[in-house]
């Protein structure tokens, strides 16, 4: 059955998958440009796998969590700059699979995701904090 | 004490399974807003005509005995929201909704718990004689 505890968990746990979702979207707007990874290809853009979950057993509330960061696998793109030392023979230089608008836009929905959890947070604290009060003089 | 139109224990118990709704409410718009961004999600709600059903039902036992409490089976209360207009991801959450339903349901609960505590008051001042 839903509890309080469950709802708090379940929005908590939304906290944790918006912070890896900003973090992962800061990592692929910082290799936006990074020909070099360590395997020698250009930095592939990440991404994260967001899975639903029971929060407190199989009747509690929904819950969030991450169920996995995988790299994206479509094609790199490619920017003619003869002098770069990463250039190909053709003078094309492998660029990561990052779009920055793409990644802008996602971490402003994981930003706002993550202010409405923090509200529901708030607001469930105050319901725990008025059913202690029952028992108050 | 069958034939008693509202006595004490039946009108707390019923206080008791409003604040549970509540947080059944809150629980549901709270695993809403955590799935905001989870692709194919559907909206989660609580059906309250079956809920009432079902309250009513729960509302025979406590006539026959003032301590029943009413009873909290709500394994089928929760289903998938219909309509909706869903995102191309296949999720249909509404986030300024589930807000909406989680600050409505915390004013039930506080309402509710109001009312209680004003009649645990009362039932103190019984036990104390006035004073």
């Amino acid at each position: 059955m839903p509890t309080l505890r469950s709802a708090i968990s379940s929005a908590a746990g939304a906290l944790d998958v918006q912070r890896a979702r900003l973090e992962v979207a800061i990592s692929n707007l910082a290799n936006a440009e990074s020909t070099r990874g360590p395997d020698g290809n250009p930095y592939r853009r990440r991404e994260v796998v967001i899975e639903t979950t029971r929060a407190d057993g199989p009747q509690g509330a929904f819950g969030v969590k991450v169920a996995g960061i995988v790299e994206d696998q479509s094609e790199f793109r490619e920017r003619f700059e003869p002098s770069h030392p990463d250039a190909g023979a053709n003078g094309f230089v492998r660029m990561p699979n990052v779009d920055v608008p793409e990644e802008m836009v996602d971490m402003l929905g994981a930003a706002r995701a993550y202010q409405a959890n923090l509200a529901a947070i708030t607001l469930i604290r105050e319901t725990v904090q008025k059913a202690l009060e029952i028992g108050r003089g | 004490m069958p034939n008693s139109i509202v006595n004490d224990s039946a009108m707390m118990s019923a206080l008791g399974r409003e604040m549970t709704r509540a947080v059944q409410r809150m629980a549901v718009a709270s695993g809403n807003l955590s799935n905001a961004e989870t692709p194919g999600y559907r909206t989660q709600e609580m059906h309250f005509a079956e809920a009432l059903d079902g309250q009513i039902g729960a509302l025979q036992p406590a006539a026959t005995n003032g301590r029943h409490l009413g009873s909290s089976a709500d394994g089928g209360m929760v289903r998938e929201a219909e309509g909706g207009p869903a995102r191309r991801d296949g999720n249909n959450v509404q986030m300024e909704h589930e807000l909406l339903a989680l600050s409505h349901a915390g004013s039930d609960f506080a309402s509710a718990q109001t009312v209680l505590a004003a009649k645990f008051r009362l039932v103190r001042y019984a036990i104390n004689e006035g004073r």
